[in-house]
């Protein structure tokens, strides 16, 4: 039981926020009626939560610091002036 | 925020290095996790995430100050994140031992440097496969969902950072999506 491309094509844009509200009416009832639809909307709305649960990693400690040193020497006139 | 950062680039077009640290701060952990979720490795996504950066500073008076600055340092990012992974053997560093511990890789360093309570091994264990899945994505797809996901991204600013038409964005990010879904469905 093989659902229509365009079902998909709506979960992927209701996902992004850029689905019309008349598609989003068809999706919303075809999810309540068909499993294997709304399964496949579960594991795509999980795969997104996955993804989004990795994003806390902060840069180390000392990476400002780093750049700065890398960089080319401050123009004179800069330094004078502040 | 874009305001203070635009007044300063300002003071870093004259030439003040102090103003450019700030700006350093502002979106190191954005740009760094950008690389990170990119190219997998700390090492190298410290050495992209630098470079992303110095690149900026050095080409600071060609940024257009009418556009979104976070707009023009995400797309340095991402194509030298880009062109790193066309040039780098595929897990160049996945095993790679660590300096000055023989046989010691960056996994199990990782696993045995505290003992941590199980549940965040079982955490960190679960990151890492997530990254493992993301880094199986090839870049076209992996850079459109790193965007998205790192930074909530519009679909317009992911296709400025990226200079791709917003119907080639949509496909991609469908695509990337797809692709997780069969990979993450069982976890």
């Amino acid at each position: 039981m093989k659902c229509s491309e365009e079902i998909v094509r709506y979960m992927h844009q209701y996902l992004d926020h850029d689905i019309e509200e008349e598609d989003e009416v068809v999706l919303r009832h075809h999810l309540k009626t068909c499993t294997a639809c709304s399964q496949h909307f579960h594991d795509l709305e999980k795969a997104v939560a996955l993804v989004q649960s990795t994003s806390h990693i902060e840069a180390p400690a000392d990476f400002t610091a780093s750049i700065m040193k890398a960089l080319p020497q401050e123009k004179k006139s800069v330094t004078a002036n502040r | 925020m874009e305001t203070i950062v635009k007044n300063r680039i300002k003071q870093v077009k004259k030439g003040d290095q102090n103003a450019f640290a700030e700006i350093v701060d502002l979106y190191k952990d954005k740009i760094y996790q950008l690389c990170y979720r990119m190219l997998g490795n700390s090492h190298e996504a410290e050495d992209i995430a630098q470079e992303a950066f110095i690149r900026a500073y050095m080409n600071i008076h060609t940024y257009d100050m009418d556009r979104k600055f976070s707009t023009w340092l995400y797309r340095i990012a991402t194509n030298l994140s880009i062109d790193r992974i066309r040039k780098k053997k595929p897990d160049y560093y996945l095993d790679a031992e660590v300096a000055g511990t023989e046989g010691l890789t960056m996994y199990s360093q990782i696993a045995s440097d505290t003992e941590l309570p199980e549940d965040q091994v079982e955490t960190m264990e679960l990151q890492e496969t997530i990254q493992r899945e993301i880094l199986k994505l090839p870049d076209k797809y992996r850079s459109v969902i790193v965007l998205k996901y790192i930074d909530e991204l519009s679909l317009i600013e992911i296709s400025q950072i990226l200079d791709l038409p917003i119907g080639t964005v949509k496909t991609r990010i469908h695509r990337g999506r797809e692709a997780l879904r069969k990979q993450l469905k069982d976890l």
